[in-house]
């Protein structure tokens, strides 16, 4: 029963932040705060980890598929469409589900339990709106822009880590990266980071917009946004795998 | 003037707010006063509808503000102010920019008509020198300054304040409550001060609502509370060995 409670909070709250803002250039000045807090200030990470990832994706497939028979232009090709298909759009939604989503939460749980919210709604603003709508603007914008920076830091990656390792030539690897590419991939895959990222700004929101208590109930908040929403993206890759590839 | 007719709140079955009634004054500071846990905060809250009451009347001169619908709530909700416990002052903002954060959203004021009026409010609310500050970066008592400075912002009819002495010193105390009082009379609005501090009871308590177990236990003014028969309040009232000092000193000058 609480979780169908749960879910009919979480629409009727989505409800009210897509209810028409007060002042347009107030929440355009919030966009870009957001954009910076949670797109710009996540690039960082985010190469980093697609560097290594792909690195480690192209040792991976290196060791575990050297065999005679198999061409050595698969190891790019590998490596890329891993990056495209599953991990720069599903593994990196999972990581920035903990970066952007506990710091979502716990910012709009501090706001909750500090009357920051209560403060709003008595002033007339729609505290929803204001506080949840930019943020879901600009992951949802971001989302995209960090998966295509992480399947390009992951191809670059596997170009050095495949080459120093001395297991494929630099040849070898870009003649994987440029062999049969498929379109569609980069195009199904970023369908699934716009999902994810609407997931990742509204399912922490919801819980930081509802918490009730102090510091301690802000943490576990935090801790269950991150968990819902992980579940979540994992779920709707399943659907979204399903759907598109029928 | 804000009246409101037989309130009744309850939290899970559980009465909070038991019938109550009473009608706040403009132009004077009212008190709501209580021991800890008696519903005072939970009936101003619901006065301004950040709770929802089961049922009664809350007439803001005479609009029932449960009745209102969303765009009447908003814009009656922009004649209010008010001063959280804590200040709520947003942790993003400096201090000049939460006191121009209503102006922003619910005027088409200049830049410059705002600055100048920021400053009139930071200035009304003796803050000086401290417009760039943070709230992390401020006093206790400068935050609620604050606070107040911004529940003026937009020349409200209402100013509610929830136990804005808490977690000061009692210099800074008199000094918030002198404060509430001269904006109180000066801009002649309607405030609602939710309080259990004695020394405000005493100072700025033109009306005084005592609430006991969610029930209007007394009313009267700062002169009637100190020679009340209510025993509930006299308990309140005189709680510490000093109140009953004072209290027999006056009784003792009186009778001189």
């Amino acid at each position: 029963m609480r979780i169908f409670n749960e879910i009919g909070s979480y629409f009727l709250l989505m409800y009210r932040v897509f209810s028409r803002p007060e002042k347009s250039r107030i929440y355009w000045r919030q966009l870009l705060l957001e954009i910076e807090k949670l797109g710009i200030n996540s690039l960082a990470i985010v190469a980093i980890i697609s560097v290594f990832m792909g690195g480690i994706i192209t040792l991976q497939l290196t060791y575990n598929m050297s065999n005679p028979l198999m061409p050595s232009y698969l190891i790019g090709l590998g490596n890329r469409d891993t990056l495209i298909l599953e991990f720069s759009c599903t593994v990196l939604s999972l990581m920035m589900a903990g970066k952007v989503g506990s710091n979502i939460a716990s910012e709009i749980g501090s706001m909750r339990v500090t009357e920051q919210i209560d403060s709003l709604e008595l002033m007339g603003v729609n505290s929803a709106s204001f506080l949840i709508l930019p943020k879901i603007v600009a992951v949802v914008l971001m989302s995209p822009i960090l998966f295509i920076l992480s399947v390009f830091c992951g191809i670059i990656g596997g170009l050095i880590a495949g080459p120093l390792s001395g297991v494929v030539t630099v040849a070898q690897y870009m003649g994987g990266i440029r062999t049969m590419f498929v379109p569609f991939y980069v195009t199904f895959s970023i369908l699934k980071t716009l999902v994810f990222g609407f997931l990742i700004a509204t399912v922490p929101a919801f819980q930081g917009f509802n918490v009730q208590g102090g510091a301690l109930e802000v943490g576990k908040a935090s801790t269950r946004s991150v968990v819902n929403t992980s579940i979540l993206i994992l779920f709707f890759d399943l659907i979204l795998t399903q759907l598109l590839f029928k | 003037m804000i009246e409101i007719r037989n309130i009744k709140k309850s939290f899970e079955g559980r009465p909070i707010l038991k019938d109550v009634s009473t009608l706040f004054e403009k132009g004077k500071t009212n008190l709501i006063i209580g021991q800890s846990g008696s519903g005072k905060t939970v009936l101003l809250k619901s006065i301004v509808r950040l709770l929802e009451v089961d049922e009664g009347e809350i007439l803001f001169d005479g609009r029932d503000i449960r009745k209102l619908n969303f765009s009447d709530l908003k814009q009656l909700r922009q004649e209010m102010g008010m001063v959280f416990q804590g200040g709520a002052l947003f942790d993003s903002l400096d201090v000049a920019d939460n006191v121009r954060f209503p102006m922003d959203m619910f005027t088409n004021m200049t830049t410059g008509e705002k600055n100048k009026h920021v400053d009139f409010c930071l200035d009304r609310v003796n803050i000086k020198g401290a417009h760039h500050l943070f709230p992390s970066e401020i006093s206790g008592g400068m935050r609620k300054r604050v606070a107040i400075a911004r529940a003026i912002a937009l020349n409200p009819k209402y100013l509610f304040c929830d136990e804005p002495n808490s977690g000061l010193d009692p210099v800074t105390s008199i000094l918030i409550d002198n404060l509430i009082k001269e904006i109180t009379v000066e801009f002649d609005i309607t405030t609602l001060i939710n309080t259990h501090d004695m020394n405000s009871v005493m100072e700025i308590g033109d009306n005084i609502l005592f609430i006991s177990n969610g029930e209007k236990g007394w009313e009267g003014n700062n002169t009637q509370v100190l020679f009340t028969r209510n025993k509930k309040l006299n308990e309140f009232v005189f709680a510490s060995p000093l109140s009953k000092r004072i209290r027999d000193l006056k009784q003792r000058e009186d009778d001189e």
